[in-house]
């Protein structure tokens, strides 16, 4: 075997590792059945980078409520999905306790795991490892939800006015300066309400005319124009969207933009 | 850099202290029973300092004492100072990583005393730095055995082997020369039948001769393979030999200092029933000579045993295949490069420099005398009756020795009026007591000079001192031993806070204000706490003024093993186990919290709220505090879980109004059941009018989140996703401690209820509502 063969072998061994890696990957993610049980109109647009990914979405049910959250572990491919699998598990431990919580203590909990688990105890040279994530509780009994955001926002569309429900400005992880509790927003909703979540893969995507990155004003932007539309439909729409932006541009991280319509 | 902790092992009642931590607010308080061991921790921690034992001190086993303290000191401060030697590899790390110095000072039979350093994986690396160059000492001796006896046998078996062949050759010879004599008889016949005999004879004799020369080859092949063997063992032998030969050596350097040592114990006896002081003085030659021999036959067991282990080397490398030309070269090779290490003790040794010095205040020494020599003064002389204090004082009027250099008698007086006028010790600030609140003290000094009256000194000068009020100037020992006491402690820690070269100190006190009245021992708690950051306070008491009820995690309990029994051996309690000590050595403690109840209103007929332990009692008072609710509430701790229903029993007994907190863990459940049989006819109802149940939370930590919990009571940044309470148990905290603290920032750090998250307002708020409810 001469040297080019052996890489392509070792190239090929490696991509065969990996691919299997993304195979337990999606089987950890909800399956499409369930989250068609557990949440009302919704679309899933998740376009990893690379075959494992560092995003990931979550979603459950606990009595009459559900929760659904779109995460973005820092760096992305195989260190991203290790952190994806470790936030997942996270979150289904803490669900696991059976006690229906505000999304601001889930994320809590949620950063005191990650913390212990990566041993993050605020010194300056540790590594600052964590996610950001937008968790979003809905509570149809009650017509309202909660939501908590490390980083990320809600988009609620109303009345074709889109309102930006921020997130706190610190990740599930160590924080640069002391950690505080995660702030919880409740939301009175009312049917129709279009809510979305993601990761900054969308906006942060390099492309257009003058290769720069979409950004977040386009993105409102197009949200509102498309947020009519079927919901299945709305997330072909984003897709096109997004292939007409990068044309030929590399992907430079992974897409996760989650839509829910209120019923 | 602080003292963190002590150990004390075979200091009079003390066998093993076990270590012993000291409060981290640097006021450590040790009570106890009167000869329960307290005063022996404080001068296990002297005689750590000062390195000197007395007889008195070894236990009857003659079990030799050792004193281990741990300090908090960066490993910078550790890498300065070490650079005389090069420092084993690891070693710096193993610091950083037990974020602690342990020092400990070993003595040895004769009272001579060093420091090693280290702690367990200091330790470690020590012993791994010879053991990766030795064979295991078992596994050495068992192949030196082999050895030896693998030589005997085959020296054995060469000897036979020669023997046979001498026998052999001998034989030889003889057949040879009858050989040789019928050879010629046979030449001489002309022929004939005798002739054709003899040559028949030679025939044989000829074949025997061959036969007889090919066993002697043999041997002698056979001899050679023996010898051949013997050589490669020799060299074996040798070194195994010189290890036998250099540890019998030990043996015999060993036997003469024991000898030597047995002398000495036997002149000091005898130099203790001299009858004569001449004898005495012979004594005390012999004694100084004998001394002299001890160090050198102690000189000689120490060489020799590095000799032993220099062989030991040499033999494990030759028995590991080594030449033994290569094996020495090693073997010094490494010494010389072990020599160029830090031993422990010169680790020990260089590493003691860096620590807090520490000093007993002793009432000899310490209290402020009549009169002193000036000459005692300027040479030191420590020995002298209140040298301490009068230092101090010298100290704080801010004069030196030169200061009295002053060759002109008349202007040396002027200038000490002049400084009397100044020197006013403003100690009311600390001293409650009438005499310093009305008055101001003075210390007034004097230099005055022998006169004939003192014939021995006279013309010789000396220092007066007075302490002069409003109304009268007094010698120090005519004023009460309590004002004398209180002065010279006073003078000694400001003296301290003044002397910039001192840095930082560990000031040891037993039973201070012994003599002074309850008010003034609360002031002296109150001078402890002004100066805590700079000196640290170790100090025995069995007096509760000297106890601060809110700050029970700075004591140590210490107590007999068998509290009836007081030869048996002392045992230490810290801060977390405080309640497995026994009732009489709390007492001080209970005796203040019964003392606290008619003072500051402890129990009231109604509002009473009973807690498991202190812990509860700091939290529960901040909430209230933090959350502006009802006041007139009475809180009552008890020490433990197990205790809330003899105060439940007394309280009911008094008829007084109550309600208990316990929490939901299995010891709060435990005495919940209790209760409820016991005392509300097993009925949940009536039960829960009295009882309030920290539902769903373990402990009063527990209504903290996490993140406030961190915040507030831990201050540390790190992941906790168990419960509040599982953490401090995981994790081997004081529950007071962490309570005390939580108190203390609340009110340093001006901490406000909206300063908390919802999910800890929520907590606390339905709890204080709960028992709000309850109450009313």
């Amino acid at each position: 075997m001469d040297r080019e063969d052996k890489i392509r072998q070792q190239d090929k061994e490696l991509t065969d590792s990996i691919r299997y890696a993304g195979l337990i990957q999606t089987a950890v993610l909800p399956t499409r059945d369930y989250l068609t049980n557990i949440l009302p109109p919704h679309f899933i647009f998740f376009q990893p980078k690379d075959i494992v990914s560092g995003d990931f979405y979550w979603a459950t049910r606990l009595g009459k409520k559900t929760y659904v959250a779109a995460a973005d572990c820092t760096g992305h491919g195989v260190p991203g999905a290790f952190m994806s699998i470790m936030g997942i598990s996270f979150l289904n431990e803490i669900v696991n306790q059976k006690i229906p919580l505000k999304t601001g203590r889930i994320l809590n909990q949620l950063r005191e795991k990650v913390m212990k688990a990566l041993h993050q105890k605020g010194d300056s040279k540790e590594p600052k490892d964590g996610m950001d994530i937008a968790l979003i509780m809905l509570d149809p009994e009650n017509s309202l939800i909660e939501f908590s955001g490390a980083f990320n926002a809600l988009y609620l569309i109303r009345d074709d006015k889109l309102q930006v429900i921020r997130g706190d400005r610190m990740p599930i992880g160590v924080n640069a300066v002391e950690e505080r509790s995660f702030q919880t927003h409740v939301i009175q909703v009312q049917e129709g309400d279009c809510l979305y979540i993601f990761t900054d893969g969308f906006p942060d995507q390099f492309g257009g005319p003058e290769d720069k990155k979409y950004k977040y004003g386009p993105f409102q932007k197009f949200l509102l124009s498309i947020h009519k539309e079927d919901m299945e439909q709305q997330k072909w729409l984003l897709i096109n969207e997004m292939l007409e932006w990068k044309g030929d541009n590399e992907q430079i991280d992974d897409i996760l933009v989650i839509g829910i319509r209120i019923e | 850099m602080k003292l963190k902790a002590f150990c004390v092992r075979n200091y009079r009642s003390v066998v093993d202290s076990g270590w012993c931590e000291l409060s981290p607010d640097h006021i450590t308080g040790i009570i106890g029973q009167n000869e329960s061991g307290k005063t022996s921790l404080l001068e296990a921690l002297k005689s750590f300092y000062e390195g000197e034992i007395d007889d008195d001190i070894l236990r009857s086993d003659l079990s030799l004492p050792e004193v281990s303290c741990s300090f908090d000191i960066p490993v910078d401060m550790i890498r300065a100072v070490l650079n005389r030697k090069r420092v084993p590899e690891g070693l710096l790390q193993a610091f950083a990583r037990e974020k602690e110095l342990v020092l400990t000072r070993v003595w040895n039979e004769d009272k001579s005393s060093q420091v090693l350093a280290g702690g367990k994986e200091v330790e470690k690396i020590y012993d791994k730095l010879v053991a990766s160059h030795q064979l295991k000492e078992e596994k050495l001796e068992a192949r030196i055995r082999k050895i030896l006896n693998e030589t005997e046998k085959i020296r054995d078996q060469l000897k036979k082997l020669n023997q046979d062949r001498e026998k052999l050759i001998r034989k030889l010879d003889l057949l040879i020369t009858d050989y040789s004599d019928r050879k010629k008889r046979w030449r001489k016949r002309a022929s004939g039948a005798e002739k054709e005999k003899l040559g028949a004879e030679l025939e044989k004799m000829k074949e025997q001769i061959a036969e007889l020369e090919k066993k002697a080859d043999e041997k002698a092949a056979a001899a050679k393979d023996v010898s051949e063997k013997l050589d490669v063992l020799i060299p074996l032998t040798e070194v195994s030999v010189a290890v036998y030969d250099t540890r019998r050596r030990v043996g015999h350097a060993e036997e003469n200092r024991e000898k030597i040592f047995r002398e000495l114990i036997e002149i000091q006896q005898r130099m203790e029933y001299a009858p004569s002081e001449r004898e005495q003085r012979a004594a005390q030659l012999k004694l100084d000579v004998t001394q002299e021999l001890y160090l050198q036959a102690n000189k000689q067991v120490q060489d020799r045993q590095e000799e032993y282990e220099r062989k030991k080397m040499i033999a494990s490398l030759v028995i590991g295949g080594k030449g033994m030309r290569q094996a020495v070269k090693e073997t010094e090779e490494w010494f010389s490069e072990y020599h160029r290490l830090y031993s422990r003790a010169e680790l020990g040794h260089e590493l003691f420099q860096l620590i807090p010095s520490f000093e007993l205040f002793e009432d000899f020494s310490s209290l402020l005398p009549n009169r002193i020599d000036l000459s005692e003064i300027i040479k030191q002389k420590s020995e002298a009756e209140g040298f301490k204090a009068a230092r101090n004082f010298l100290i704080v009027s801010g004069l030196t020795p030169d200061f009295f250099r002053q060759a002109n008698s008349r202007i040396l007086k002027q200038k000490i009026e002049n400084l009397n006028r100044e020197t006013t010790i403003d100690f009311q600030d600390y001293w409650r007591q009438s005499l310093g609140k009305k008055n101001k003290i003075r210390i007034h000094f004097e230099l005055e000079h022998y006169d004939a009256s003192h014939p021995e000194k006279v013309g010789k000068p000396y220092l007066e001192f007075w302490i002069r009020d409003d109304y009268e100037r007094l010698y120090p020992k005519q004023r009460s031993r309590g004002v004398r006491w209180f002065l010279s402690f006073y003078l000694e820690l400001r003296a301290t806070a003044i002397r910039q070269d001192t840095g930082h100190r560990v000031l040891l006190i037993d039973e201070p204000g012994l003599s002074l009245h309850a008010r003034a021992q609360e002031d002296v708690l109150k001078v402890f706490e002004a100066v805590k950051d700079r000196i640290q306070i170790i100090y025995t008491t069995h007096s509760p003024h000297l106890i601060d009820i809110n700050k029970l995690y700075r004591l140590l309990a210490v107590q007999r093993r068998d509290v009836e029994d007081e030869r048996s051996e002392t045992v230490v309690f810290n801060a977390r186990s405080l309640q497995e000590a026994s009732s009489d050595t709390l007492s001080p403690i209970y005796t203040l919290m019964g003392s606290r109840i008619t003072e500051q209103k402890f129990i009231q007929p109604k509002n009473n709220i009973i807690l498991e332990d202190v812990s509860s009692y700091y939290y529960l008072t901040t909430f209230f505090q933090l959350a502006g609710k009802k006041q007139d509430v009475f809180i009552l701790p008890s020490t433990h879980v197990t205790n809330v229903g003899m105060l439940v029993n007394l309280l009911m007994g008094w008829g007084m109004d109550f309600i208990v907190i316990l929490d939901d863990d299995e010891e709060g459940n435990r005495m919940y059941r209790e209760m409820k049989k016991n005392l509300f006819g097993n009925s949940d109802e009536k039960a829960r009018r009295k009882i309030c149940k920290l539902d769903s939370f373990q402990s009063m930590e527990d209504l903290f989140s996490t993140i406030d919990f961190k915040k507030y009571v831990l201050n540390k940044r790190e992941g906790i996703p168990e419960r509040n309470s599982e953490y401090i148990e995981n994790n081997g905290l004081s529950k007071s401690i962490l309570a005390a603290g939580f108190k203390q920032r609340v009110q340093e750090k001006g901490v406000k209820f909206t300063h908390f998250d919802d999910e800890t307002r929520e907590n606390i708020g339905r709890l204080l509502d709960r028992i709000n409810s309850m109450l009313t």
